[in-house]
């Protein structure tokens, strides 16, 4: 290693500032006393080095040691986990700076801070992170250039900006390893971060649920069609069935676990589509029905959604084709009737008396639908998103007493009174409808377009699905929520500043919806970029694909773009610009493997008369050089290049192939 | 390395990079490798990738071929500092053996800066010097010295790990810079030549016990006294001006002799050194005595200086 064992100055100003920059993005994921640490730690750093403090002894270090591990267990509740573990990574990489005597601890700091921005995307890998973390990159490089300047350089720009350069300088290198370098499946497999802040649908869901996804405007998923995007009013996008009602909450039956096949017959024309899906902390994807998706590890359940084996825990693009047409389950098993008629054994008893009436009135199951639906129509039911609060008996509450109510009031309600009239029935739940985004012609759906509906079955025709809000608030379907709430001024009312709330200002509106075409990009081609995704654009290139051609392109273009680089640093078309003097050059070059070495100031002359000595087989040829050179360049006679090349050629053929004429000379 | 392959690598590096006064680092004459620290960056740089894959963050696949790309980028960095630079030999001054040898290595730059460039003899540190643009700079080398004669350190080693580190840019140079090293001077009896003007034994011994006790005080300053003989020690401790008196050995022809001597040659040697520097310093005329070799009488710094260089260079072949 090299001979100065302290750190330089501008090493260690830059190390304090990538410090920062690499626990900035965190610091959402951390607890507080990390900052209390990340100060003291630093600011301590900053008195040893203007000599007013020492470095911590021992006992300090081991009891600052033993403090953040007693930190994380507190915070975290354990010390294994990746949220424990990234705490801990912190720590350490801020106790590491206090520490820190010589180059072999910088350069663990550099490498831990490296690790921390990478668990960092762990967190958060959206394009804004992504670019910040350029900053703390670039200044862990610079800290790491610092460590090798002499102690001469003070000023640490200069140290930052070829920092910077370098980076800059690799990018290009950097897209070709990022398209081309294989993928791999996860090796093992690894506890993701607690996403406890991520919003969604959840398994169960009691109105209260509903009415608080309806308050964030958070994206849940975008999608993109082949071809016409369907009309709004049609857009119902499956998540799960609630099967289970205990009398306040609908929630997923144990059925819907087990492992059945979905009975259904394709019919009509299919839609395709493909789903980039945000990270739910879920396991259900989102489809139109019926659906059907290339993704592995994904199976269409019993009751048609869409389940994956883990939980999606970053986003997920896949591909769908959905037959809304299809004829769901046209014969239903006892085990399912039984399922989609279970009603909580006491409750709610003018409904029961409700379906009981209407039962009686209108034999079949259609006619009570429409009936129903009817009622919600003309009676004087309102959609709200602050309903009044319910007693014990809420659906009675809801259907004869308040009378208002969002979505999932009304699916609820529903669903109960079919049931109670001996109708198969189920809640759905999963989003309705979704923006349009010219830019980048794809849909956006946003956690504030959740919605329940209803589904009911019949014999040989199955499954139907049925949205009795439609038929209290028409414009919740056809045009959003937005509208819908339009009197109540309660859409997205707990975020003033979003700026879904301001979409009548039209140059704002094209902003963000330019905004999110860049992120849908960014996730489709940046983070979606694994195995299939790389798969298919590099077959769309190449056609057939083989491990031979990916290391000949990676290894082809990565020696071109360093070639181009070479050539854009090296800039040699400015070293040697006069023609002759690189003629001479190579006849100098050809003597010298000879052993005849030219000395500076020699002339060419002299240079080759001392030759042509040592070398008294070749002297002619070399004689010959000297004589033509001489004449084409110091008097001017008029000898094309050329002709001094072919010289020199046949010089080079005239000698031996290394002869040691010095080896010989000194022995 | 290995002793079999020693003699192999120095002759391929004598052909590629030629002994010369002055030597310009070009490709042919630059080496890079990863360095320690790199292959410590290249395993940091695997436990990303496997993060990447395993959590199958396309964010940490990006950095990670970032910092790759920057490590594939820093090789022509590393390669830059180094390329360009001209070593040229700046002279050395000659010493005595034990003293350290110092040897003027000037560095040039025939267009951009180079920083942090290493020089030195391995496996002693190296020294650092940055060069600013179109700029020179001159540095001193140290190497101890054990023997006297001609002192060849062997290829000095140039190297620059600028900017990153995780690579080492090295060349091996020889700037043909020979340092002369005197022997050791060493104080003892006059070795006066006996024969030549038919002294007799006993005027030998008479002129060994002067030799022994020629320091004789100190007097004042007059004006006219050698610079040279001015005691600065005692001048520092406030005593004034004072020269040291030396006994004056004007009566007699000085003639040193090697074979006056006796124990082994390197003694020999290192007395009669002592002895040209002693009466040197007092502007005696001398002359100096070696088996196949002799030195007129004279006086004066080159005569000094080439009984030195016939002390040191004695028994080495021409």
């Amino acid at each position: 290693m090299s001979a100065l064992p302290t750190i330089p100055r501008i090493s260690l100003t830059w190390l304090l500032v990538a410090q920062a920059l690499v626990i900035l993005p965190l610091l959402a994921h951390l607890p507080l006393w990390i900052l209390a640490l990340w100060l003291g730690c630093a600011g301590w750093r900053v008195q040893i080095f203007r000599m007013r403090a020492a470095f911590p002894t021992a006992w300090a270090k081991g009891g600052l040691m033993i403090a953040a591990g007693l930190g994380v267990y507190f915070s975290r509740g354990s010390l294994v986990g990746l949220d424990a573990g990234v705490v801990l990574l912190v720590a350490a990489f801020l106790l590491k700076l206090l520490e820190m005597r010589s180059r072999r601890d910088a350069l663990v700091l550099i490498f831990l801070g490296f690790f921390v921005v990478v668990t960092g995307y762990l967190f958060d890998d959206s394009i804004l992170v992504a670019l910040f973390s350029l900053l703390p990159v670039t200044a862990l490089l610079a800290a790491l250039i610092g460590l090798q300047q002499s102690a001469i350089a003070q000023r640490p720009w200069p140290t930052a900006r070829l920092a910077g350069s370098l980076v800059l300088q690799a990018v290009p290198l950097m897209v070709l390893l990022f398209i081309f370098f294989p993928r791999f499946g996860p090796l093992w497999s690894l506890p993701g971060p607690n996403d406890k802040g991520v919003t969604g649908l959840a398994d169960s869901m009691a109105p209260a649920d509903i009415a608080d996804l309806s308050r964030s405007g958070a994206l849940a998923f975008r999608a993109q069609f082949e071809g016409e995007v369907p009309a709004r009013s049609e857009l119902y996008w499956r998540a799960l069935t609630l099967e289970r009602f205990d009398g306040r909450r609908w929630s997923q039956s144990s059925l819907a676990q087990s492992p059945q096949t979905a009975q259904w017959q394709a019919a009509g024309e299919s839609l395709r589509y493909s789903v980039v899906m945000q990270p739910s902390g879920q396991p259900w994807l989102f489809s139109l029905d019926v659906a059907r998706t290339s993704l592995d590890s994904t199976r269409l359940m019993a009751d048609f959604r869409l389940q994956r084996n883990r939980p999606v825990d970053r986003s997920l693009l896949y591909g769908v084709e959905s037959w809304p047409q299809a004829v769901r389950e046209p014969q239903l098993d006892a085990a399912r009737r039984a399922v989609t008629l279970q009603l909580p054994a006491d409750g709610d008893p003018r409904t029961r008396e409700w379906a009981a009436q209407l039962k009686r009135e209108h034999p079949h199951s259609e006619q009570l639908v429409q009936a129903l639906l009817r009622h919600f129509n003309q009676q004087p039911f309102s959609y709200t998103l602050r309903p009044p609060r319910l007693g014990r008996d809420s659906i009675d509450g809801f259907l004869f007493d308040t009378r208002s109510g969002f979505c999932a009031h009304y699916a609820g309600a529903m669903t109960f009174v079919l049931r109670a009239a001996g109708i198969p029935a189920r809640v759905v739940a999963g989003y309705q409808g979704g923006e349009f985004n010219p830019a980048g012609n794809y849909l956006q759906v946003r956690q504030f377009d959740a919605h329940a509906w209803v589904e009911y079955w019949r014999p040989q025709i199955g499954w139907t699905r049925v949205d009795p809000t439609f038929q209290v608030a028409p414009e919740r379907i056809e045009q959003g929520l937005e509208q819908a709430l339009s009197d109540e001024q309660s859409f997205l009312e707990d975020s003033p500043f979003s700026p879904l709330r301001y979409r009548q200002f039209a140059w704002l509106n094209q902003l963000r919806l330019g905004w999110d075409n860049l992120n849908y990009g960014w996730q489709r081609w940046v983070l979606g970029y694994q195995g299939t995704q790389q798969l298919e654009l590099l077959q769309r290139w190449f056609g057939q694909l083989d491990g031979r051609l990916l290391a000949l392109v990676l290894v082809g273009g990565g020696g071109l773009l360093l070639g181009a680089l070479a050539l854009w640093l090296f800039k040699p078309w400015q070293r040697e610009r006069d023609p002759q003097q690189r003629l001479f050059r190579q006849f100098a070059r050809l003597l010298a493997r000879q052993g005849v070495h030219w000395q500076a100031g020699e002339g060419a002359r002299a240079y080759a008369a001392r030759a042509a000595g040592l070398l008294p087989a070749q002297a002619a040829a070399i004689e010959a050089f000297a004589d033509l050179y001489e004449a084409r360049r110091y008097a001017g006679e008029a000898i094309a290049d050329a002709q001094l090349w072919r010289q020199l050629r046949l010089l080079r053929r005239a000698l031996p192939w290394r002869l040691r004429v010095a080896d010989k000379r000194t022995q | 390395m290995n002793r079999r392959w020693r003699p192999h690598w120095d002759r391929w590096l004598a052909r590629r990079i030629p002994a010369s006064g002055s030597v310009r680092l070009t490709q042919r004459r630059i080496f890079i490798v990863p360095s320690r620290v790199g292959g410590a960056f290249m395993i940091a740089l695997g436990l990303m990738l496997l993060a990447g894959i395993n959590y199958q963050n396309s964010l940490a696949y990006g950095l990670t071929f970032l910092l790759a790309s920057v490590f594939v980028v820093a090789i022509l960095h590393t390669y830059r500092n180094l390329a360009g630079l001209t070593l040229k030999a700046g002279g050395t001054t000659p010493v005595f053996v034990g003293e350290a040898g110092r040897w003027r290595v000037r560095l040039e730059s025939s267009g951009r800066a180079h920083q942090a460039i290493a020089l030195g003899w391995l496996p002693a540190d190296l020294q650092s010097v940055d060069i600013a643009e179109q700029g020179s700079v001159t540095c001193e080398l140290n190497a101890p010295t054990t023997r006297r004669g001609w002192l060849r350190p062997g290829r000095l080693r140039v190297e620059s790990r600028f900017p990153l580190g995780v690579l080492v840019a090295w060349s091996w140079v020889d700037l043909d810079q020979p340092l002369l090293v005197y022997p050791r001077p060493l104080p003892g009896e006059l070795p006066l030549h006996a024969g030549a003007d038919q002294q007799s034994p006993e005027q030998g011994r008479l002129a060994h016990g002067q030799g022994a006790d020629d320091f004789q005080g100190l007097k004042a300053y007059q004006p006219g006294d050698s610079r040279r003989r001015l005691d600065w020690k005692a001048y520092s401790r406030g005593q004034g001006l004072q020269v040291k008196d030396f006994a004056s050995y004007s009566g007699l022809e000085l003639d040193l002799d090697f074979e006056a001597l006796d124990g082994d040659i390197e003694t020999r040697l290192s007395r009669l050194c002592h002895w040209v520097l002693m009466l040197s310093e007092r502007q005696q005329s001398f002359a100096l005595r070696l088996p196949g070799l002799y030195r007129a009488a004279a006086s004066g710094d080159a005569h000094r200086d080439a009984c030195l260089q016939a002390l040191a260079l004695y028994g080495s072949p021409p």
